[in-house]
């Protein structure tokens, strides 16, 4: 726990999370600074997929959802009185871990649905469409037939295309859930290479089931536990090399190198 | 170098495609025989022929299918013949009964279809009238002005409750849920009579058009509303996760995203509650009072309608009046089937360009 917060971009402070009376998440403190990528991992139903929802208000959607503490953008707390849970969603992107392209829609409309949904005027759409579409590294794949629907492209374009989707909404943070768990590792490692682009420019949160995955793309790796039906944990949370090479927690050794889990 | 593989050409028979003389031989007796055993004992017995169906085919047809099953493929072949028999049994059945009802209606109601019957309306025609003069062009023009109405009333109620029940998350979610399904077993005369007693027993109203239209509403609301509601439930989650990730407030992920991938089932909800209604006779006999002049104005002076006429036509007897009422309810199918294939070609209609042939 090493870690500066000074630079600290985005930053829970003891988040605990609910459904219904079940104690899911239990005082969750972890920093997230700018332009760096952090990996969230543990088993499955240890809420890190959850703690992520909660870091751009998605997480209330679900109606039985519960939550105390607070989450920190640049100082502000995103759960404060008054905070527009929409704008939220704006500066905080997210990818989720299903491919979600809107079907009716063609891929530039695709690209272009964020600025329209969320009611905001732009002029150069198509110079929006080829931006993004870069940036996520699918534009040569796409660029003959933007007018086509999203679902006559593959799993994993669809995927790069939601991603690009959130970046034409130039979010300062982009939250992903298992981006890659329904890819091919083709398409995965094209989508590594994106984050790792993509991180330059945004802070960028990712839930993996993959070690390598997180060695590969993350600078700072979180490991979430919950055992024996108690709510869910951080067990160590620090650069990704400590956390693979040097974990201090007899747990996470064991999960990073694959004795459980 | 890996050797490079042929393209072969397909085989004619994959391998639960395999038949032999003996299996065809066994399964065409066990198709054609019972059906003539089961005409001889009908006949011979002098069975009256819809008990016979039931009573004498289907059992020899079953007993044979389940012995040929038995012996070709053992226990799985037993089941499969009860099944299979039953299923295509039943479903012939449906098919015939329905088909039978259109058949029927086709032949009596072909002799009356001329122009001035389509085009005229029955002033000054009595029921022994010659067919060559009047028709129900009144009606035609009176149901679709009560129906209209009705429609442009119940679609944004229906769509309306529909997405009350599946984007709200009110707790009284559930009782309104309860009285849609409840009113779409109201039987449509209450309906009928409800209107009657509270506004036309009491004089609020004449019989008009537009009380017409008031007790159609009820009977059309539900199936609405219910369709309506099953079309938004099919909207997988994820897009509207998508969209609300994406900064959009509810109305208009709703509008945008849910709206439209839900096109198609909406516009179903609209075809099935017009279909409800269209033919509905019983609240419009209480409701509306018949007219024999065109009235185009449902909120003043009696009016007909193509469900109305036909009753009347109906029950006058005559021979002529009859025939009217059979070509009243062709009339009344080729509404249902035009309004039915226009809104599927407009619903049908995709906005987004469909993928090119790529090289």
């Amino acid at each position: 726990m090493n870690l500066s917060t000074a630079t600290s971009h985005l930053r829970s402070e003891d988040i605990n999370v609910w459904f219904g009376e079940r104690h899911v998440l239990a005082d969750v403190n972890l920093d997230f600074p700018s332009n760096q990528v952090t990996a969230l991992i543990g088993p499955s139903g240890c809420g890190k997929s959850t703690f992520l929802r909660t870091l751009n208000r998605m997480h209330e959607l679900i109606p039985s959802a519960g939550l105390a503490g607070s989450v920190l953008l640049d100082g502000q707390d995103i759960y404060g009185d008054g905070v527009n849970p929409v704008d939220v969603r704006i500066k905080i992107g997210m990818v989720f871990q299903k491919p979600n392209p809107f079907p009716t829609m063609s891929i530039k409309e695709n690209i272009l649905s964020g600025l329209k949904l969320s009611g905001r005027k732009f002029v150069n759409g198509d110079d929006i469409v080829e931006t993004s579409l870069r940036r996520a590294s699918i534009w040569n794949e796409v660029k003959d037939r933007l007018g086509e629907p999203a679902i006559s492209l593959s799993g994993g374009q669809q995927q790069r295309l939601c991603i690009a989707r959130s970046l034409a909404m130039e979010p300062e943070v982009l939250l992903m859930d298992e981006p890659c768990s329904a890819l091919d590792p083709g398409s995965t490692r094209r989508i590594e290479e994106t984050i790792e682009e993509l991180s330059e420019a945004m802070t960028i949160v990712i839930v993996t089931h993959n070690m390598q995955q997180a060695q590969r793309v993350s600078h700072q790796t979180a490991f979430f536990l919950a055992e024996d039906g108690n709510p869910g944990t951080v067990v160590e949370f620090g650069s990704t090399d400590d956390v693979f090479n040097r974990p201090v927690d007899a747990r996470t050794n064991d999960y990073v190198n694959g004795h459980f889990g | 170098m890996a050797q490079v593989t042929q393209a072969l050409p397909r085989p004619k028979q994959a391998p639960w495609q395999r038949r032999n003389l003996k299996n065809i031989v066994l399964i065409t007796l066990a198709s054609v025989l019972p059906s003539l055993l089961a005409i001889a004992i009908t006949v011979a017995f002098s069975i009256d022929g819809a008990i016979g169906l039931v009573a004498v085919f289907l059992p020899i047809q079953i007993l044979a299918t389940v012995a040929v099953g038995q012996y070709l493929y053992k226990k799985r072949g037993r089941q499969d013949a009860v099944l299979m028999i039953f299923t295509i049994f039943f479903s012939t059945l449906v098919v015939v009964l329905l088909t039978s009802v259109l058949v029927s209606v086709f032949q009596r109601g072909a002799a009356m279809m001329r122009l001035s019957f389509i085009s005229q309306n029955a002033t000054y025609i009595s029921s022994t009238t010659s067919l060559d003069y009047g028709g129900l062009g009144h009606a035609m023009l009176g149901s679709l002005a009560i129906v209209g109405f009705t429609t442009l009333v119940t679609v944004p109620l229906g769509v309306g409750v529909a997405i009350y029940l599946t984007e709200s998350r009110s707790g009284s979610r559930g009782i309104v849920r309860s009285l849609i399904q409840s009113m779409s077993g109201l039987p449509s005369v209450v309906s009928g009579m409800f209107i009657y007693s509270a506004l036309i027993v009491t004089g609020v109203s004449h019989q008009i058009g537009l009380t017409g239209s008031l007790a159609l509403i009820p009977l059309m609301l539900p199936t609405v509303a219910r369709v309506c509601e099953e079309a938004l439930r099919l909207v997988p989650g994820d897009l509207r996760s998508a969209a609300l990730g994406l900064g959009a407030p509810s109305y208009r992920m709703f509008l945008q995203v849910v709206l439209p991938a839900a096109r198609t089932g909406i516009i179903t909800a609209v075809l099935l509650g017009v279909a409800r209604v269209i033919g509905e006779t019983a609240p419009l006999l209480l409701t509306v009072n018949a007219a024999a002049n065109t009235n185009l104005n449902i909120f003043d002076g009696p009016i007909e309608t193509l469900p109305t006429f036909l009753f009347r036509n109906l029950s006058y007897g005559t021979d002529n009046s009859i025939q009217r009422a059979w070509g009243a309810a062709l009339v009344v199918l080729f509404l249902v089937l035009i309004i039915f294939t226009l809104a599927r070609t407009v619903g049908g209609d995709k906005k987004v360009a469909k993928p090119k042939k790529r090289k």
